[in-house]
């Protein structure tokens, strides 16, 4: 049958015209609580994503073998929302309808969009490593969490590091901050700013065009500023063009460090032993060796129930979303504590969210406590060293120049409440 | 039947002067918006913000690019910068008290006047050249506002919109923002649809067939086509208004980048170039059939048991948006509005086969 226009037209619009004719699944189960997950993976997050998705399903897939939580099921309806607003917007209403009570979009521009949205109608919204730096401060966010370390904590916690590396003071040294030009590039300036006067270092800032595919101009400079420190602030292709260039101009590694944003595929893309030395900020445990890691070994992938490839187990960006995963069932654990009867709606689960306390995912996560006024979860993370293989953390958990990130939060969180309302 | 003609025939001007001569296409035009005004009292709220707004905001943005597009034959690749400037001079005067009918009107002469300048180009190149003088302007409108902290908002770049309220009606919930967006698209459609007969919309037409022949005939070329720029950004500094104050509600920069731009131009292109229908069905389906194709994959792939992993899961309804883009370009490069005609024309004589016209 040859397709001619008619057959092409006709049957373009049964296509799109079947979703709304078949009538969708009721789920019979009324014990179930449901996330929306519709996160970007297609567009500009793609394997950070897949990852991601893949580590909090499988955490939720371990939750549910072993009965829910009180009973409840924990249901995450993952889709593609592929970072445009519209999409994004779309899932959220829908997963509004169906009854969801938490969304974790992943991605900076649809938490902008979404927060006044999630304030109104009462749904949790996690924007961990994305969103607004201002949302750490809960009373002016009360449903906008994102329960991690956010970025002007990293650049506070690598700064310390530097400090301690340095001998107790960074005083006459010199940190080069290379970064994508872009607001996620420009954010942790401010910070840094303050820093550099305060403690005597000298700043000097590199900002590369977007998406950063090409850093050759940059790179050179900052080796001739003869740095002794070096943080390099990017996304995806650009960090691992930043790390290329930084092994090709022959800076020191070990005094290079970057924000969350790096993994060990990165590693596989710049060549593992030219990377050795360089660092990285960690908000959780990376590897196999966390408990609730290996207990999705033994009780999920071994049953086969996995949510992807096995090979992407342990490494950062699944861990992350094993972190979050978790961080949103001990959420829900506590709101069982608080109101065992329920009714399941977004404010019940955000009592349960932002009365985690000291909660450390058997030792995955730094302790977190969540309250009414720090959705942040006390900004702990530490420094992890790659040495050739894998992720090392070079100190514990520490938080450090949190007075300086306050002040910034406050700062915007003040001007969203002026005028947002 | 339907039409009760067999052929068109009108015995006085007045008859065929009108915006629609047929007594079908009014009572079909009339239903719609009844409908429309219908709306929020028919539909869930999910249909109401997951669609019609989007819908009705970016159609309003595809029929200004059309104008220029369609009316005028002026490419544009930079419409999402024509927006943002709309947009950030509008929510910058609301936020400074400025009450949002002026601010709008504002946003909208504040695209203008800087459209205006790179539409200056289009005097001077046509073509794949003009297009690479708006992709220009696409790009120096981002640097400019993402570089400016005044304008971006600071360190982290976004900007509340404050709460607004227009004509005394409080823009808060979902019914009262779609029936402001609503009132917007309905004024630029009745708009387009009446450009179509003024000495204006002739002279675009014009200058789109043959820039020089139109001078010869007597058309000031170098003012139509400033003229054909200065209206469509207009309408895209307003637009753009409409979209950070009913849908967005906190603007950045990276809001209006280059995808915003190609997404309104496919809108105009799928949609049918020139049409007012156009941009309707464009809209519709660049924004939504991603939509659909997913849900549908998604359905497909519960209602089955189907253990499609995510990554190919997310894939799949990419692969077959694009499939759909191509087929609709490959089947009817003249656009979704011809299908419609296409349609018309059969249904006007319909059930006989032919008739004089």
């Amino acid at each position: 049958m040859a397709v001619n226009r008619r057959i092409f037209v006709s049957g373009t619009a049964a296509t799109l015209a079947a979703p709304a004719l078949i009538p969708s699944h009721a789920f019979g189960q009324d014990k179930v609580i449901r996330f929306t997950m519709a996160q970007d993976f297609t567009r500009i997050y793609t394997f950070v994503t897949s990852e991601y998705s893949q580590g909090q399903r499988d955490y939720f897939t371990l939750i549910n073998e072993r009965g829910g939580v009180n009973g409840h099921r924990i249901q995450a309806d993952v889709a593609d929302h592929a970072n445009d607003l519209p999409r994004a917007i779309e899932a959220y209403e829908r997963g509004k309808r169906e009854g969801a009570v938490l969304c974790d979009p992943l991605s900076t521009p649809v938490a902008r969009a979404l927060v006044p949205r999630a304030l109104e109608d009462k749904i949790n919204l996690i924007t961990a490593f994305s969103g607004r730096s201002d949302a750490a401060d809960g009373s002016a966010f009360p449903y906008v969490l994102p329960l991690s370390i956010n970025y002007w904590t990293q650049a506070g916690l690598i700064v310390d590091h530097f400090a301690k590396v340095a001998g107790g003071s960074l005083r006459g040294k010199k940190i080069v901050f290379v970064h994508i030009d872009t607001p996620f590039g420009k954010e942790p300036l401010p910070i840094l700013q303050v820093l550099a006067q305060r403690q005597g270092f000298e700043l000097v800032t590199f900002p590369y065009t977007p998406p950063g595919n090409d850093q050759a101009a940059i790179w050179p400079q900052v080796r001739r500023a003869r740095p002794d420190f070096v943080m390099f602030w990017g996304a995806g292709v650009g960090q691992t063009v930043a790390m290329t260039e930084a092994i090709r101009n022959g800076l020191p590694m070990d005094r290079v460090s970057s924000s969350v944003w790096m993994s060990e595929s990165d590693m596989e893309v710049v060549g593992k032993a030219a990377a050795k030395g360089v660092m990285k900020v960690e908000p959780c445990a990376s590897g196999r060796d966390p408990k609730p890691i290996k207990d999705i070994l033994a009780e999920v992938v071994a049953k086969g129930k996995g949510a992807g490839p096995e090979a992407k187990i342990g490494t950062a960006y699944y861990n992350y979303g094993v972190q979050m995963a978790s961080l949103m069932v001990e959420g829900v654990r506590k709101a069982f504590e608080k109101s065992p009867n329920g009714p399941i709606t977004g404010a019940w689960l955000n009592e349960g969210l932002r009365s985690i306390s000291n909660f450390t995912a058997e030792g995955m996560l730094p302790p977190t406590t969540v309250t009414k006024e720090d959705h942040q979860g006390g900004g702990q993370g530490r420094i992890s060293q790659w040495d050739g293989t894998k992720f090392v953390p070079i100190t514990g958990w520490f938080t450090a120049n949190q007075d300086v990130v306050w002040g910034e939060v406050k700062k915007y969180s003040e001007e969203f409440r002026r005028t947002g309302k | 039947m339907f039409y009760r003609r067999a052929g068109i025939r009108h015995t006085r001007y007045q008859d065929e002067r009108q915006l629609f001569p047929l007594g079908f296409d009014r009572f079909l035009i009339l239903s719609v918006l009844a409908l429309l005004i219908a709306a929020p009292f028919l539909l869930d709220r999910f249909y109401l913000a997951g669609y019609l707004i989007p819908w009705l905001i970016w159609t309003s943005a595809a029929l200004g690019l059309n104008l220029l597009m369609g009316g005028a034959g002026q490419i544009h690749l930079g419409y999402g910068a024509v927006m943002a400037i709309g947009a950030y001079t509008s929510v910058h005067l609301v936020r400074a008290g400025v009450p949002l009918e002026f601010a709008m009107i504002a946003g909208g002469l504040m695209s203008a006047s800087i459209g205006i300048v790179f539409g200056a180009a289009a005097l001077r190149v046509k073509g794949i050249y003009l297009a690479m003088a708006t992709l220009a302007m696409q790009y120096i409108v981002d640097f400019v506002i993402s570089q400016t902290p005044a304008i971006s908002g600071g360190s982290l770049a976004t900007i509340q919109v404050p709460p607004v309220s227009f004509l005394g009606i409080s823009l808060r919930g979902d019914t009262e923002t779609y029936y402001f967006a609503l009132f917007v698209c309905f004024l630029i459609a009745l708009f387009m649809l009446n450009v179509g007969r003024t000495s204006f919309g002739r002279a675009l037409a014009a200058v789109r067939e043959k820039d020089y022949a139109a001078q010869i005939l007597g058309v000031s070329v170098f003012k139509y086509k400033l003229l054909a720029f200065w209206v469509s950004s207009f309408i895209g500094g307003v637009v753009g208004s409409v979209l950070a104050v009913c849908y967005l509600r906190a603007i950045s920069p990276d809001q209006f980048h280059i995808e915003l731009s190609i997404q309104l131009l496919a809108m105009v292109i799928v949609g049918g170039l020139g049409s007012v229908l156009g941009p309707f069905f464009g809209a519709a389906l660049i924004l939504f059939a991603p939509i659909v194709l997913n849900n549908l994959t998604g359905l497909v792939a519960t209602s089955f048991g189907l253990a499609i992993p995510i990554d190919l899961r997310a894939h799949i309804p990419l692969i077959a948006y694009g499939a759909l883009v191509i087929g609709f370009l490959l089947y009817e490069p003249l656009g979704l509005a011809k299908i419609y005609s296409n349609l018309r024309n059969y249904m006007l004589v319909w059930p006989f086969r032919h008739a004089q016209r």
